[in-house]
């Protein structure tokens, strides 16, 4: 008797849940996992609150060199989309990826999210023939193309299509969230371009090569990078070279990121004869770059203050 | 240049100062790893002050990894028993590896504090401030008065601790005051030269200095002017041949010792052949025979491999390949070395021609500019090409190499051996 009991018991239960799954996963965001956090911000701009984002490379840190800890592998097995800035800007993802040995993730998968398709990208002209003696580390093209906000453009567009494939009920939804972003990253390029055109031209010096796209579009030439390869301080001839040249030429900017050597910075700045700028070079980097149109808010806005006060003071 | 060198090497003159004497007591304590691990405590003081949001450079960092490496310098003082049953280098190693696995947990919590700890590791010596220098040698020159001061008992705990012990010294005391200087010279010299750099300063010049002297004060006096020779040497190599400094200072020092253990070994051969013949060398020339056979048995094993030796020979004399190319493959080799050179100097007139538009001392259009990077695009492919025939021609000439060049070689160098074998059976 007990025994039919308790199997009725089960089947009401299993029946329970079968229906309530359903309207649970209606319910709940779309778990996505973003290999930066400019990409996080982006997919939380389409997402909305649909979406429920982490980013596996803390904000502030060199994306190539990234340890992956366990709890990031196991959530990146419960989430339903992996968004990479591709290229070969995360070389520790091949390995997390088969650790997680998840084949909706395997490269090419259209759960494997790669956010650079239809991005123009730029220093393509590293051989791929691979002889050349070149101090570059990327192979594909410079990967920091989320710095161009028209770049915002692409990249949300690759992201509505992939959200909208896992959850095609809520695709109306996520295209007026990307519509409404885009209005204020029109907003924001009309008052960045706005700010910045005076100083179009602007000559400067960066510390890694991680400004190209910023740069292009709003006019700074970049004349050199200090350290071309991350973590190998330049040599002495290569300083004074570079300095000496920075102060023939005028050369008024040292753009550098968060967590460059700070000596190194300082040095090039003073003896080139140079201002010096911390430039953010992902959202959350620095508290006052709390999304993807506050990071570009935050970046203009300190280089119009270094070179607005370079200018007053001729 | 020497307005750039400058204060680096006064840096390093004083670096050379403390670290020399502190490296007398190191090597006679044999403690040799104590400065790593101290320099890595350190190091998660310096990431426990950035988790409390103090930026790196601050004073705050310093008294945090100050704090860290005296507790750490504590730790070391108190385990120096002379009866243990676990060495103390065990102990010094086990404090390295488990602070520089702390270091990592807490700068998982601190943004950017990961790219810091590796500056921190890696220095900054060319950069280095004069306010830097004048800091250092004014804590350098008062340690080291305190340390003239205190220098017999200092000497005696380090060279000789069983009289000190006989005599009733406060050991303990003596080793707590041993590893607070160490600590504080440390924390001090790391900021401003990375870990590398300072180890080499402590052990490399006293090492030598130990090899070469005898006595306290002549190996102090040594290994004075071996620092400071070799600082200078790494710095002009650093100049000339465009190298980081840093990491160049640390290779000269190393040249140093590898110099010097050379020349010891040649003067110990010298000597050996002189007292008992020839027949003194057998041992080289047998491990050079087996040296030579295992070149050539690599060669003719596995001829797709890298084969250093192979190629610097090549280099410096092409016929080596060009004896086992035909004709028309030699005739293809030269033309690709000639297409080479003729696209390098092509390519660095027009990276000059880049770079003089970027720097604004030449003007160029938009359009023609990009004209220019395509055409560098191009230009850096073809050169790779033509690099990629050199190489399957010199495939193709190892294909051959290792039947008449891997096979003798390998029976060339067991002839040492052969040799010796004959004249002991006949004796």
């Amino acid at each position: 008797m007990t025994g039919a009991r308790a199997a009725r018991l089960a089947l009401a239960l299993a029946l329970g849940l079968a229906l309530a799954a359903p309207a649970l996963a209606a319910g709940e965001p779309l778990r996505v996992v973003a290999t930066s956090t400019d990409l996080q911000s982006l997919v939380e701009a389409v997402g909305g609150d649909r979406v429920a984002v982490e980013s596996l490379a803390p904000p502030a840190q060199d994306p190539h060199a990234i340890e992956v800890k366990p709890g990031q592998i196991a959530r990146l097995k419960r989430a339903a989309l992996l968004v990479r800035v591709g290229l070969d800007h995360e070389p520790w993802l091949a390995g997390m990826l088969a650790t997680a040995g998840d084949p909706r993730f395997a490269p090419g998968a259209p759960a494997n999210v790669d956010a650079s398709r239809g991005v123009p990208l730029l220093q393509t002209e590293t051989p791929r023939l691979r002889a050349d003696r070149g101090v570059h580390l990327h192979g594909f093209g410079n990967t920091h193309y989320w710095l161009d906000p028209e770049n915002a453009r692409p990249i949300t567009a690759t992201i509505l299509e992939a959200l909208a494939r896992e959850r095609p009920e809520e695709r109306a939804q996520f295209e007026t969230n990307r519509r409404r972003f885009l209005e204020r990253l029109d907003a924001g390029m009309a008052r960045w371009v706005a700010a910045l055109a005076p100083y179009r031209g602007t000559r400067a010096v960066v510390v890694h090569e991680t400004w190209p796209y910023f740069a292009a579009r709003f006019g700074l030439v970049i004349v050199a990078a200090v350290e071309p390869v991350p973590g190998v301080p330049p040599s002495p001839a290569t300083l004074a070279a570079l300095t000496e040249r920075m102060r023939a030429a005028g050369v008024p900017l040292v753009l550098a990121e968060p967590y460059a050597n700070a000596s190194v910075v300082r040095e090039v700045a003073e003896r080139g004869g140079a201002r010096l700028v911390t430039l953010v070079p992902s959202v959350a980097a620095d508290p006052a770059a709390g999304d993807y149109i506050g990071l570009f808010d935050l970046n203009v806005a300190r280089l119009v203050e270094a070179l607005a006060a370079r200018s007053s003071r001729r | 240049m020497t307005e750039l060198l400058a204060l680096p090497f006064l840096a390093c003159l004083v670096l050379t100062g403390m670290h020399v004497y502190l490296g007398l007591h190191v090597l006679a304590r044999g403690v040799i790893f104590v400065d790593l691990a101290l320099a890595q405590v350190a190091a998660l003081g310096l990431t426990v002050a950035i988790l409390a949001g103090h930026p790196v450079q601050s004073d705050a960092a310093y008294w945090y990894a100050l704090a860290f490496a005296l507790g750490g310098a504590a730790l070391f003082a108190l385990t120096r028993t002379r009866e243990a049953t676990v060495p103390q280098e065990a102990i010094i190693g086990i404090v390295y590896a488990v602070s520089a696995a702390l270091a990592v947990l807490v700068v998982d919590r601190a943004p950017q504090g990961a790219e810091h700890i590796k500056q921190l590791l890696v220095g900054s010596i060319l950069t280095v401030s004069a306010a830097d220098v004048i800091a250092l040698a004014g804590l350098y020159a008062a340690i080291g008065a305190l340390l003239w001061w205190a220098r017999g008992p200092m000497l005696e705990i380090s060279l000789n601790p069983e009289r000190a012990v006989e005599r009733g010294r406060r050991m303990v005391l003596w080793d707590v005051a041993f590893y607070g200087t160490f600590a504080l010279v440390v924390t001090s010299s790391v900021r401003v030269a990375g870990v590398l750099l300072v180890f080499s300063y402590l052990v490399v010049p006293t090492a030598i200095a130990a090899l070469l002297a005898r006595g306290v004060g002549a190996r102090l006096g040594l290994g004075w002017g071996l620092g400071a020779a070799v600082s200078g040497a790494g710095l002009l190599a650093s100049w000339q041949w465009d190298l980081p400094t840093g990491a160049t200072i640390v290779a000269a020092f190393g040249a140093a010792i590898g110099l010097t253990a050379v020349l010891f070994g040649l003067a110990r051969a010298l000597r050996a052949v002189r007292t008992r013949g020839a027949a003194a060398l057998a041992p080289a020339w047998i491990a050079l025979g087996g040296l030579v056979t295992f070149a050539g048995a690599l060669l003719a094993g596995f001829p797709r491999a890298d084969h250093l030796w192979l190629d610097a020979l090549e280099s410096v004399a092409p016929v080596v390949q060009e004896t086992f190319l035909t004709a028309e493959e030699r005739a293809a080799r030269r033309e690709a070395l000639e297409e080479i050179d003729r696209g390098e100097t092509e390519l660095a007139r027009l990276r000059a021609v880049g770079e003089e538009v970027r720097w604004g001392a030449r003007a160029m259009d938009a359009d023609k500019e990009e004209r220019l990077r395509q055409f560098i695009a191009g230009r850096s492919e073809i050169v790779a090409g033509e690099r990629l025939v050199l190489h399957a021609l010199r495939e193709r000439a190892r294909e051959r190499q290792r039947y008449w060049v891997g096979v003798p070689l390998a029976i060339l160098g067991i002839l040492p051996w052969l040799a010796l074998r004959q004249r002991e059976l006949r004796r």
